[in-house]
């Protein structure tokens, strides 16, 4: 009987959890959707546009790791489509809303060619062969005179004709909403089955039938493609940028966010991403010290919350069910 | 269908495989024997091109495979079903079988070959949505055989299928085995355990520090001296 009921409570739960998540979804783009409405300064809306930017590069890095390669370029990708869009519009006078889907289009083929050449190498190797490609990535910006090399690039046309700060912000959620739900849509497809299994054993994955390299090398064209759009509309936003923001340390931040949001989990880079670029805004005197701060909070995600912060609430959860019973047990045995 | 010509396989300086050839029948069951170390997965791996070969030559159906890559042997209809229940852990049940079907382009006949393998396995159905890893051995196992079985191979290669299991799943084992061979799929089945290794082959291979000693009909196995005395307590 008692074990009925506990399943009974069980579907109940689980029927609650799927109401729970649309819902929280609708209520927060909602908020986000409402938000210039009342909040009118402009600092506010910068910060949140850069947010819905960051959170779409961390997202496709993530998509990148689902096939159990870790690649350490995905700053310089974002830069490769920052770059190359700035540049068509620049010089050829193109217009920023064309440039950014050519460029995130020849930012994905540069990555599966990246991937195509790093096919054999796995994990490790993977990982410092792609961080040497992304410093590679930084030495050739600067050897071009046409990129400004390392003053930076200046002048880049600007996306919209006005400079108000709520059109780019609805721009940005709108371009985030659009690519999270399809990086969404790839990782629980058929495919994203595939890269999983991938992820799991390479050689059982071959040993079915399923073409590792040419799997490996199609998640890297599909991470690079947003990673190189969210780059581009970046670059027509600030109008101005140097090869710094896409170098090394760009990428490790973008990591950070996976890894302190969660890595096994979609919405990890997304609460990563927030939770890393909210926070200094509450503790502003300390910003100086943010990345010494980020590093701690790294050591104290992974000690404590291995699977990120996404993991807090179900932690929390059990922490106080436990708790609870506790309490029960002493009661029972106090009477 | 299958013929393994004079390989020799190396690992650094040690001979796994020395100088060994062996052949499966169309529509057969095919054992091969030995203690540990014997070289008998090495067999397997080296048909399904995951190990390379010293010397010695690989041929399936007239085609010669030895130095094809391993998807390209598996797109010839020789699946492999590896020992220690190689699954994806982290993937449901019916993921699994749906991967086993990476070849396979008409969905329809997939669908309909999963239901078969439910009726085939009917734990699976019950099992469907559970992570693999989470299954119990046997479970596992069938997973295993379920998704070697997706890909329709003319060639199923099995290794150590009944190691960790229970002798009354092991039995069952064997009835399966027997069972999808009835279905035209030729089986090449490496086993420690000689009982049911006897059971449902027709012909089998006994080796010892990668040199095959024993071959042929497998009453002929059964009743030699080795085997007897060193496997089956007479």
């Amino acid at each position: 009987m008692k074990r009925m009921s506990a399943e009974h409570q069980n579907s109940i739960n689980k029927s609650k959890e799927k109401i729970a998540k649309p819902v929280l979804l609708a209520v927060l783009i909602a908020f986000f959707a409402l938000f210039p409405l009342f909040v009118r300064s402009p600092y506010y809306l910068h910060i949140l546009s850069l947010t819905f930017i960051y959170t779409v590069a961390a997202v496709s890095l993530r998509t990148i790791t689902i096939s159990g390669q870790f690649p350490l370029a995905h700053g310089a990708f974002m830069g490769i489509g920052a770059y190359l869009s700035a540049l068509m519009a620049k010089f050829w006078g193109w217009l920023p809303l064309l440039c950014i889907p050519l460029s995130a289009l020849a930012t994905a083929v540069i990555g599966m060619l990246v991937g195509f050449l790093f096919s054999r190498l796995r994990s490790l190797h993977y990982a410092v062969g792609s961080l040497f490609f992304g410093i590679g990535v930084i030495y050739i910006i600067y050897a071009f005179p046409c990129t400004g090399g390392y003053t930076g690039m200046m002048g880049i046309p600007r996306l919209f004709q006005t400079a108000d700060k709520m059109t780019y912000y609805y721009f940005f959620l709108v371009l985030a909403l659009i690519s999270i739900v399809a990086l969404y849509r790839f990782e629980f497809s058929h495919i994203g089955t595939i890269l999983k299994a991938i992820a799991q054993s390479h050689l059982v994955a071959s040993s079915v039938g399923i073409n590792e390299a040419w799997y490996r090398i199609l998640v890297n064209g599909v991470g690079c493609f947003f990673v190189g759009l969210i780059g581009a509309g970046y670059a027509h936003y600030n109008m101005a940028m140097s090869p710094t923001a896409f170098n090394f340390m760009a990428t490790l931040w973008l990591c950070m966010y996976v890894l302190i949001g969660g890595i096994n989990s979609f919405a990890g880079p997304i609460i990563g991403t927030f939770f890393l670029f909210l926070l200094p805004e509450f503790v502003r005197d300390l910003q100086e010290y943010s990345p010494y701060f980020s590093a701690l909070l790294l050591l104290i995600v992974i000690f404590f919350m291995p699977r990120g912060l996404v993991s807090l609430p179900a932690l929390l959860k059990s922490y106080f069910l436990k708790r609870g019973e506790g309490e029960r047990i002493s009661n029972v045995s106090g009477s | 269908m299958l013929k393994v010509k004079n390989i020799t396989v190396r690992y650094g300086k040690s001979v796994a495989l020395d100088n060994v050839s062996l052949s499966v029948e169309e529509n057969s069951v095919v054992s091969i024997v030995g203690a540990n170390g014997a070289g008998k997965s090495t067999i397997l791996k080296a048909v399904s091109g995951l190990i390379p070969l010293d010397s010695g030559e690989i041929w399936f159906q007239d085609q010669r495979i030895d130095g094809s890559s391993t998807v390209d042997i598996a797109k010839l209809g020789i699946v492999q079903i590896p020992e220690g229940r190689w699954l994806f852990p982290h993937l449901s049940v019916l993921a699994n079988l749906q991967l086993g079907a990476s070849l396979r382009k008409n969905k329809k006949e997939i669908e309909d070959d999963i239901q078969k393998m439910f009726r085939l396995f009917p734990r699976l159905k019950e099992r469907c949505n559970q992570k693999a890893g989470t299954l119990s051995g046997g479970e596992q196992q069938m997973v295993a055989i379920a998704r070697g079985l997706m890909a329709r191979p003319k060639l199923l290669l099995m290794d150590e299928p009944s190691l960790g299991l229970a002798p009354v799943i092991v039995r069952q084992l064997g009835e399966i085995i027997k069972d999808i061979n009835k279905r035209g799929v030729s089986v090449l089945l490496v086993e420690q355990n000689v009982p049911l290794a006897m059971e449902v082959a027709s012909k089998g291979y006994a080796l010892q520090t990668g040199k095959v000693i024993l071959e042929g009909e497998i009453e002929k196995i059964k009743s030699s001296k080795v085997i007897k005395s060193a496997y089956l307590g007479g």
